[in-house]
């Protein structure tokens, strides 16, 4: 998705993917280009939480 | 959010585990219509709706104007609600973790109602329904932001209510540099709800 950004610097971000259903990504990691934090894509669907408000969210 | 309203959801495709991300997500109502109803009017080109809920507004734009959009929402159960029904799903708080210029249109129907700090109850619903104390605890960042995310020529689409206090909602607007317009409008018993159109001034 190229409307997606680090939700902390706004840098660009890496995306590794670990499992493909033809074009869609159902799971991966985007990585921030700058300040190296990652995000997990879960079920299709990127988790794009600051850390500390998705640890929040988990708990 | 002044009923129930029907529930205009016909795939029961995933009804089993949608039943359960239900309990958890605003369901559309009254504020949903009014909404859905301006976009349809006003949205263009790529699409993003904040706090997307169940995603039956976002759904609406793609499938009747044939829009790229994307649902955003805090709640990782909206957000897979939102994927379930065919439209790109990002859990996000607010605008944060979009690029500058991303979106043609931006739709938003923010959790409005003011709510004592004593009284809030700490769950997912209240994260859709509480405004904080103002009632504008969710909109006054979102309008710090959405100038950013925002493409030249675009628009924002947002539900303000009675409640919330309509007058307070427009100088905000100001101070981030739109102009607003009213789209739709609707009375009920204890509130009226406006979708505003805000462009650059």
């Amino acid at each position: 998705m190229d409307v997606v950004c680090c939700p902390l610097d706004k840098a660009d971000l890496d995306l590794d993917v670990d499992e493909r259903d033809d074009d869609e990504i159902l799971a991966g990691t985007l990585t921030c280009t700058e300040c190296g934090e990652t995000y997990p894509i879960e079920d299709g669907i990127p988790n794009l939480l600051p850390p500390d408000m998705r640890d929040e969210a988990a708990a | 959010m002044t009923g129930d309203g029907s529930d205009p959801d016909t795939d029961s495709g995933l009804a089993e585990r949608r039943g359960l991300d239900e309990a958890v997500v605003y369901q559309p109502a009254e504020d949903s219509g009014l909404l859905a109803e301006a976009a349809l009017e006003e949205a263009h080109g790529r699409v993003l709706e904040v706090g997307t809920g169940s995603g039956w507004v976002a759904q609406r734009i793609a499938e009747e104007r044939g829009l790229d959009v994307v649902g955003s929402d805090l709640n990782p159960h909206a957000a897979r609600q939102v994927a379930d029904r065919g439209v790109e799903g990002v859990v996000a708080d607010l605008l944060a973790p979009f690029r500058a210029d991303a979106f043609d249109a931006v739709c938003f129907n923010p959790p409005y109602l003011p709510t004592d700090p004593d009284n809030e109850w700490g769950d997912w619903m209240e994260h859709a329904l509480s405004g904080g104390e103002s009632g504008r605890e969710l909109i006054e960042p979102f309008l710090d932001d959405v100038g950013r995310v925002l493409a030249p020529g675009g628009v924002v689409l947002l539900l303000v209510s009675s409640l919330t206090g309509y007058d307070e909602v427009l100088a905000l607007a100001d101070d981030a540099g739109f102009a607003a317009e009213p789209v739709v409008e609707e009375s009920f018993p204890f509130e009226t709800l406006t979708v505003l159109a805000l462009r650059r001034e």
